[in-house]
């Protein structure tokens, strides 16, 4: 989470905010300028599901090659779980 | 002053996975751009080959982010050595230690990592303090033999080799500890992506001393001194490189070519070019001070996403992490 902000209103950050992403398109904070990899998901119409994210916090790459984040995997399913009740605001 | 908590005095676990080392090989391609000529190693699928650290007789080590390896790449042959680091290993940094070892900020074990330079045997020794998952990132000897280290997760660290002694400290502003590099002087300094400065480390005491950079926001991420002790430092936010000299207190700033850069890594080479990379541009950039002109060096992959560049005189190294590639610049032949 050093990267992104979970509010709209929290500045600048290195990666997009994500307030309610969950349900959000993938690639779909107007403010920031995402890879070709994730610009390309959001044209064939990908949408952050729970399991979406559940996926993607495993392995970038694997769901997206050549994606910017350079977020070390994240094996542990509960820490995941964590995060997504985070992301989804409860 | 930031209120400075000492997280962790004694020295971490000790532990010593087995030693799993695979053979396998690398096939080369060679290309020709700008008058440079590109060597890419296909090294492994799915390793998510990313920081290097060149050894002395030649050979490259590489940290598997995504497979929980080290690798070492022999770039005369393809040669290639894999190394398991443990249950959960997710290496991030890696360099070249005094004793000749491979030193690895291994995030996925929350540890500082040898990997021995003969035997390949692998020693942890796990933070003792801070956050469960510092999400370790770059590692830097100073020149006493003491491994300083950056943790993203808000924390940065020391280890003492021969004392075998941790120390942890909260980093200023939380989030954020990126890049760290040695001076010729002697000093070491970090930068903070989430943080958005460059600070120089006490030594004796380990507080950093802070010096804002002058873009607001700028997301630093990298730095490198230059051989005169000049910090070169990559802006990710902002898209610029930039300069700090700490004997003059000044800054210099220059934007990457394009309209939106993303400027990720920073190295500086044996004759003081800067060597960056920019994940818009999807390329290697290399930018010489005298001139302040930026040569681009695109990969011939798209994603390529180059993290962090390391060398030897006249070799510039990265590691391809989009596309399981490590490559070379070489320096044109006169």
């Amino acid at each position: 989470m050093a990267c992104h902000a979970l509010t709209r209103d929290a500045g600048r950050k290195p990666g997009p905010q994500l307030a309610g992403v969950i349900g959000r398109p993938v690639a779909g904070d107007p403010a920031f300028d995402y890879s070709p990899a994730l610009r390309a998901a959001r044209a064939k119409g990908d949408v952050w599901t729970r399991e979406r994210l559940d996926l993607f916090l495993v392995d970038t790459e694997a769901m997206y090659a050549g994606g910017w984040m350079g977020s070390p995997p994240i094996r542990d399913a509960k820490l995941r779980a964590d995060l997504l009740c985070v992301l989804g605001g409860r | 002053m930031h209120r400075r908590r000492l997280l962790a005095l004694s020295a971490g676990a000790f532990a010593a996975p087995s030693l799993i080392t695979s053979p396998a090989r690398a096939a080369v391609e060679t290309r020709e751009q700008n008058g440079y000529r590109i060597r890419t190693f296909n090294v492994r699928p799915g390793s998510g080959s990313r920081d290097v650290a060149c050894n002395a007789d030649g050979t490259v080590w590489f940290c598997g982010q995504r497979d929980g390896t080290l690798n070492l790449l022999d770039p005369r042959d393809g040669g290639l050595k894999v190394i398991n680091l443990g249950p959960g290993a997710a290496p991030h940094g890696v360099v070249v230690g005094p004793d000749g070892a491979a030193w690895v900020t291994e995030g996925g074990q929350n540890a500082i990592a040898r990997v021995d330079p003969k035997d390949h045997r692998v020693q942890l020794w796990k933070l003792n303090g801070g956050p469960a998952s510092a999400n370790l990132n770059t590692p830097v000897f100073d020149k006493t033999g003491t491994l300083w280290f950056t943790g993203q997760g808000g924390v940065t660290g020391r280890f003492d080799p021969k004392a075998e002694k941790m120390q942890v400290w909260d980093a200023p502003r939380g989030y954020g500890p990126y890049g760290i590099t040695l001076t010729p002087q002697g000093t070491v300094w970090y930068v903070s992506l989430a943080g958005n400065y460059l600070a120089q480390i006490d030594l004796a005491s380990g507080t950093p001393r802070i010096v804002e950079p002058p873009t607001p926001q700028q997301g630093a991420r990298r730095v490198w001194s230059d051989s005169q002790g000049r910090l070169w430092i990559s802006e990710w936010n902002s898209g610029n490189v930039s300069m700090h000299d700490p004997k003059a207190g000044s800054w210099k700033k220059w934007k990457l070519p394009g309209e939106r850069p993303r400027c990720y890594s920073v190295y500086v080479d044996d004759r003081d070019a800067v060597w960056l990379t920019d994940f818009s541009a999807n390329a290697i950039v290399r930018f010489d001070p005298r001139t302040e002109t930026f040569l681009t060096f695109p990969s011939d992959r798209s994603g390529a996403n180059v993290r962090q560049m390391a060398g030897r005189p006249g070799e510039a190294w990265g590691g391809e992490s989009g596309t399981n590639r490590i490559v070379a610049v070489d320096k044109p032949q006169a």
